[in-house]
């Protein structure tokens, strides 16, 4: 088993590096104070292609395997969790599935403007009674002619406050969710297209992270993403990919806790030695390390089963479990090597703290993954 | 246009690490990158295939992981890149160093212009642009931060002690450059394509009929002798009081260390 990185792989990891230390390193601290989404450097990020990581060339993406991807957004979120978490959702839960399960014409229309970066790409399923279970859901598409009338609350939609193209999951049997279960997508500026209220987060807060409504929104019967009643597919696809890259962002996030950390035990005098001379900062800095080592690991492990075709669920929900709590963990021994300066907001770890907390909620919860283990894990037969 | 970029790999200044018994580096591809002059020398280069077309070929000496640098200039616009390596080349200094790239830049053979860094940031020596020239019988002109021209002549502007120089200079010829211009990043695609496009053509002592005695420590006019870190000290002084008393003591020390114009 060879787990080196090819020089590929390394070189795109370093351009994804280079560009985080000169264009998010500045401006991390100062967007998550103000909650703005930064359109100045997000402009940049298309003509580098980090809005079409793994989008076929022939829709202008650059067609990486997952490992490289996974690296590109670890790089990413090391230094702004917000930004990670953008193009984790836009490519990893919208570009993903309309490759996918969009048919030429969709993908013409809607892959090549998101893979270019001139538009951004939203994934809408939470609603206030639906999260976890999905099939809650009560957004309906009611059929009238070629179109769709649809209806739908949707909440806590990353990217929401500034996306143009949403995947929306919905039901065009309100009798039957199950059954009617379907993924549409969605143009901002549709009549009926509102995007509701910014959510104040305590973490990610320069992602517009908004809730999105739908009243008696006509889309084309060409917007329907998969056939009518294949949306949990397509959900799940799509999630099974996604954990995949939060996990990536969820393991930058730990890294970058780790580097805040370790320059300040460096630094910091006590007791007239730097507090990396105390063996009690050592062995916090040692589990740290060996956690976010773990969880790189086991998140290049599922990209690596991606790219083999094996059966994602498994991998992507270990990783994206293990690399989530260990992104917390790793954040909250950071707060406590800086003691009361982790607690004030002149030091960047208290923002690794509060941005690593949603990698344990987001994308399924930690709950969630479990449960996709554990039926994983019983389905096995026996060796 | 057909342009020669001279990039060397260097490792980040905060993880040098020296080998204790040569006194020579210890190589990680991990932290290393192509030497900032070399890529602003690149960008030039890049900046000519622009405006006369043509072709840039970069040429590194060093061990195999400096291959890495050489996918990064490809990425970032050359279209051929040549890596000199070969056991029997390490430990060479600048001059050994200048004969092994003038004996792989007279394998390629075609030029229009040589255009190394002015200096690394490793080294610092700067010798290895100029020694190259000498080592090719090429006119050569060091710290360019400007030029225009095309094939056959180039008008060239340099600075230095406080004066702007214009130089004409004939083609082939050598520059160092030290024009700071903003460098690109490569993009995904960029990257991506590089890799099935091109490969890295590697030459050895052999395949570039080197005299054994001209390269490595055999080569070398130089060696270094002792390596002795030297310690950077900073104290910190603060200073009590008032406003108006805290002033007049920090006046009172600048003026002291004569830090005050």
């Amino acid at each position: 088993m060879d787990l080196t990185l090819s020089i590929r792989q390394k070189q795109l990891r370093r351009m994804a590096r280079q560009f985080a230390k000169a264009e998010l390193t500045p401006i991390a601290k100062e967007i998550d104070e103000e909650g703005r989404f930064p359109w100045e450097t997000v402009e940049k990020m298309g003509p580098l292609n980090l809005f079409g990581i793994q989008a076929p060339r022939q829709y202008g993406g650059a067609e990486t395997d997952s490992i490289s991807y996974c690296l590109v957004i670890e790089e990413i979120s090391r230094v702004c969790a917000s930004m990670g978490l953008m193009l984790a959702v836009h490519n990893g839960v919208v570009v993903h599935p309309i490759s996918r399960f969009g048919n030429d014409k969709q993908k013409a229309k809607f892959l090549s403007p998101l893979v270019a970066g001139e538009k951004i790409g939203a994934f809408c399923l939470t609603e206030p009674n639906a999260g976890s279970d999905a099939m809650a859901i009560e957004s309906t598409a009611l059929r009238e002619g070629d179109s769709y009338i649809v209806n739908a609350n949707k909440i806590f939609v990353t990217n929401g406050g500034v996306a143009d193209i949403l995947i929306l999951f919905t039901s065009v049997d309100p009798g039957n969710v199950k059954k009617g279960f379907s993924a549409i997508l969605v143009e901002r500026g549709t009549p009926g297209f509102e995007v509701g209220l910014l959510e104040n987060n305590c973490g990610m807060r320069a992602n517009p992270v908004s809730s999105i409504i739908l009243n008696d929104c006509r889309l084309s019967k060409t917007n329907l993403l998969g056939r009518e009643g294949e949306g949990f597919k397509v959900a799940m696809a799509a999630l099974d990919n996604g954990r995949i890259g939060i996990a990536a962002q969820a393991v930058g996030i730990a890294q970058g806790a780790l580097d805040v950390s370790l320059k300040y035990a460096k630094e910091r005098i006590q007791f007239r030695v730097p507090l990396a001379q105390h063996q009690a900062i050592q062995l916090m800095l040692a589990d740290m390390g060996t956690m976010v080592e773990a969880a790189r690991l086991l998140t290049l492990n599922a990209a690596h089963v991606k790219d083999q075709g094996g059966d994602l669920s498994g991998p992507s929900a270990m990783a994206k479990l293990f690399a989530g709590r260990t992104a917390s963990k790793v954040a909250s021994m950071g707060v406590q090597i800086h003691g009361g300066y982790g607690y004030s907001k002149d030091y960047s770890i208290e923002r690794y703290f509060r941005d690593a907390r949603a990698t344990e909620i987001y994308e399924g919860t930690n709950e969630i993954q479990q449960i996709v283990i554990a039926r994983e894990l019983l389905k096995r037969g026996e060796d | 246009m057909d342009v020669i970029v001279c990039i060397k790999q260097v490792v980040a200044g905060d993880r040098v690490k020296i080998d204790p018994g040569t006194y020579s580096l210890v190589r990680s591809a991990e932290f290393s990158y192509i030497n900032p002059f070399d890529l602003f020398a690149l960008e030039v280069a890049v900046q000519l295939k622009k405006e006369h077309s043509g072709s840039i070929i970069a040429v590194t000496m060093g061990p195999k992981i400096s291959e890495e640098a050489l996918w990064e200039a490809l990425a970032l616009g050359s279209d051929r890149a040549v890596l000199l390596s070969d056991p029997r080349f390490s430990a060479s200094d600048t001059l050994a160093t200048s004969y092994v790239l003038g004996m792989g830049i007279r394998k390629i053979g075609k030029f229009d212009l040589i255009l190394c860094g002015m200096r690394t940031t490793d080294g610092d020596t700067g010798q290895v642009g100029p020694q190259l020239a000498e080592e090719l019988d090429l006119p050569h002109i060091s710290a360019v931060e400007k030029l225009d021209g095309e094939k056959g002549s180039f008008r060239v502007e340099r600075v230095s002690d406080g004066f702007r120089e214009i130089i004409e200079v004939s083609t082939p010829a050598l520059l160092t450059i030290s024009s700071k211009t903003a460098v690109r990043l490569p993009s995904l695609i960029d990257i991506q394509d590089t890799f099935t496009r091109y490969s890295i053509e590697c030459w050895n002592l052999e395949d570039l009929n080197a005299d054994p005695n001209k390269v490595g420590r055999a080569g070398s006019g130089t060696w270094v002798e002792g390596l002795t870190p030297t310690a950077q000290k900073k104290s910190c002084v603060f200073v009590e009081g008032d406003v108006r008393k805290q002033t007049r003591i920090l006046l009172s020390k600048l003026l002291e260390k004569n830090l005050l114009p």
